[in-house]
């Protein structure tokens, strides 16, 4: 085992640094159980009220429905189209494969604010009335470039010489993504479906300019804020807290660990450090010679 | 000519990667049964060659007919051949008997033949109860052994092996070579190997393709090529030899070598410039006698098991002349010797008078 060559000092900051991250959500978890309507210490006890008021209200059901249906759709839309699009950047021996990795990756670095901005008033030009639609086409756009990540790394690291060795065997095309890629590459394509699906059932800003008249959760919290500071937000936060948390291990496990346990053709750390190293929109040929 | 087809016809194929020229008009019969290597040092074209074959790459120029069908423009999964790759490509989501029985499977077989066919296959590269293990529980020589049966099950006109045994340990892959001759012997398939490994290719082979930057060297089976290469690249390439610039003197006999006269067989030479090819068990080595010769200086000395090899430094040559010797001297470091040799096992090649 290495020992830490660092003083108490750095021990002192990361801790103060965990705190500063981690207390406001502990607050807020601990306060959504308070049995009273203290939103301060002292603690005075725990109740689940807020649960139960938060789950009597009509309002809140219906945010909740609206995210569900806005966050399934993006998901089963990006899930197909995502994998169709990886599978050509990944695979093309085209001279366009760097310029149009950067154009499908590009849209992770625009602000929120500006992707809401520019759909609102493309929505406006064309005249589409803003709807839950709007929001699942806004979200579709948001969340696209996060699976692409997570596919094309995928994509990239399967072994081409596996997908020749079918072809070899007799297999066309198809059979060769059925039977070869595909059974190597579902875990993460889940995963990545998991991470689009957590991506936009607590996005906000985007959802605020496209979204009209309906309400989506984390609209509704937003609006409730806006009016009083009730305990209740704190439940709301922490079941918001709980399906988001859920569906990032989700996704994590079976994009860094899931490829792995299917015979290690995708290792999970390497992959996670290509993605984060950026080799992913590289435009170089990889293994791909 | 015979009246059968070659299994496999290549026709003056051309293959250029951008200005690259990877394969420069290669032509070549490979017939029924036969087990043919292409052999040469890394980037001479002969995978390239051999993933023409295989539907992997589309030749530039010419043509690849496969049992009389030309296949030049069919696609990978349409050709009747079958590879086995240096790398082990075992899918890793299938066990053993799942990978063999893949290309079966797209095929459509029925279940029961599928069965029969596998096992069959496993136990002829002797993986029999090998059926259900996966990737991670063999060894290199297993997959590559299960890569060879996923293979042949199909019984393909005709086996591709590209330097399948490169990744594997020494021991093992002397092991393999062996396997590899008992089932070439056994199913009478046609193979076409390639390697980088001259001494792979003499052990295994009928004949011998000895490719060099994209050009046939030299073909023939492997007695023919390490006796008599048609050129100084096979000459070095095949087996080790020393390849020396001689002058051979008129009437044939006699070649000029650093000052001195030395006894060659003149193979049709004209007099003039020619390459002398000496095999390192060609050079005899004795204690220099009076009369004159060519002499020179052990530079290296290492015991090789069976006998000793040398590094003769001689005056005049620019490079050292290596000899192995099983029975005579030792002699020592520095040892002054005479360099003999029969002249019936030596071998002329033409030289232009502007080639070193």
């Amino acid at each position: 085992m290495e020992r830490s060559h660092h003083g108490p000092f750095t021990g002192a900051v990361t801790a103060a640094a965990l705190l500063f991250l981690f207390v406001p959500i502990g607050v807020v978890v601990l306060f959504s159980f308070h049995s009273t309507g203290g939103l301060s210490f002292p603690f005075r006890g725990f109740s689940l009220r807020w649960y139960e008021q938060v789950f009597g209200s009509p309002e809140f059901r219906d945010a909740s429905l609206n995210s569900l249906v806005v966050a399934t759709a993006t998901a089963v839309v990006t899930l197909p189209l995502g994998t169709l699009a990886a599978y050509g950047l990944s695979h093309t021996r085209s001279r366009l494969r760097g310029p149009l990795a950067l154009l499908f990756f590009l849209p992770l670095t625009l602000p929120g604010l500006f992707i809401g901005l520019s759909l609102l008033v493309l929505f406006t030009e064309v005249e589409i009335r803003a709807s839950l639609s709007t929001v699942t086409i806004a979200h579709l756009v948001y969340v696209f470039p996060y699976f692409m990540l997570v596919a094309v790394a995928a994509l990239n690291r399967l072994d081409v010489a596996l997908e020749e060795a079918a072809a070899d065997l007799g297999a066309n095309g198809w059979l060769v993504f059925r039977r070869v890629t595909l059974p190597q590459v579902w875990p993460v394509l889940v995963g990545g479906t998991s991470l689009a699906f957590a991506l936009s059932f607590d996005e906000f800003i985007i959802t605020f300019f496209v979204i009209g008249a309906d309400s989506t959760l984390p609209m509704f919290i937003w609006s409730t804020l806006r009016r009083t500071v009730n305990p209740s937000i704190n439940a709301i936060s922490t079941l918001l807290l709980m399906v988001t948390l859920v569906l990032f291990a989700v996704s994590f496990v079976l994009t860094f660990r899931g490829g792995r346990k299917r015979g290690g053709a995708i290792g999970g750390e390497e992959l996670m450090e290509e993605a984060l190293a950026g080799e992913t929109f590289g435009t170089g040929t990889g293994t791909r010679t | 000519m015979s009246g059968a087809l070659p299994r496999v016809r290549l026709d003056r194929v051309t293959h250029r990667f951008g200005d690259v020229t990877a394969l420069d008009s290669v032509s070549l019969d490979v017939h029924e049964g036969e087990f043919v290597t292409l052999l040469g040092p890394s980037g001479c074209g002969k995978t390239t060659l051999l993933r023409i074959v295989a539907g992997f790459e589309r030749p530039t120029e010419g043509s690849v007919i496969l049992g009389g069908d030309d296949v030049t423009r069919a696609p990978a999964h349409r050709r009747p051949v079958n590879m086995v790759f240096q790398r082990p490509t075992l899918f890793p989501h299938l066990d053993v008997s799942e990978n063999v029985a893949f290309g079966l499977r797209i095929a459509g077989v029925p279940r029961d033949e599928i069965r029969v066919r596998v096992a069959r296959a496993l136990a002829l590269v002797r993986l029999g109860g090998y059926e259900g293990r996966r990737n991670y529980e063999l060894s290199g020589g297993q997959m590559q052994r299960v890569a060879l049966a996923r293979a042949l099950v199909n019984e393909p006109k005709v086996l591709l092996l590209d330097e399948p045994l490169s990744a594997l340990d020494l021991k093992i892959r002397l092991e393999m070579e062996a396997e590899l001759r008992r089932v070439h012997r056994e199913t009478g398939a046609t193979f076409v190997y390639v390697t980088h490994d001259q001494r792979e290719a003499l052990a295994l082979s009928d004949r011998i393709v000895v490719l060099n930057d994209g050009r046939v060297e030299q073909v023939g089976e492997p007695d023919l090529v390490y006796r008599h290469p048609a050129s100084p690249f096979v000459a070095r390439f095949v087996g080790d030899s020393n390849v020396l610039a001689v002058e051979v003197e008129a009437g044939g006999a006699v070649a000029r070598i650093a000052g001195h006269s030395v006894p060659v067989r003149s193979d049709g030479i004209p007099p003039g410039p020619a390459w002398l090819v000496l095999r390192p068990e060609v050079v005899r080595l004795s204690p220099p006698a009076d009369e004159p010769g060519l002499r020179g200086v052990v530079r290296d000395v290492s015991f090789r098991g069976t006998g000793h090899s040398y590094r003769i430094e001689v005056p005049g040559l620019h490079d050292p002349v290596k000899a192995e010797m099983r029975e005579g001297g030792p002699f020592a470091l520095n040892d002054e010797v005479a360099l003999g040799w029969d002249p019936a096992a030596c071998r002329l090649l033409p030289r232009s008078a502007d080639e070193p």
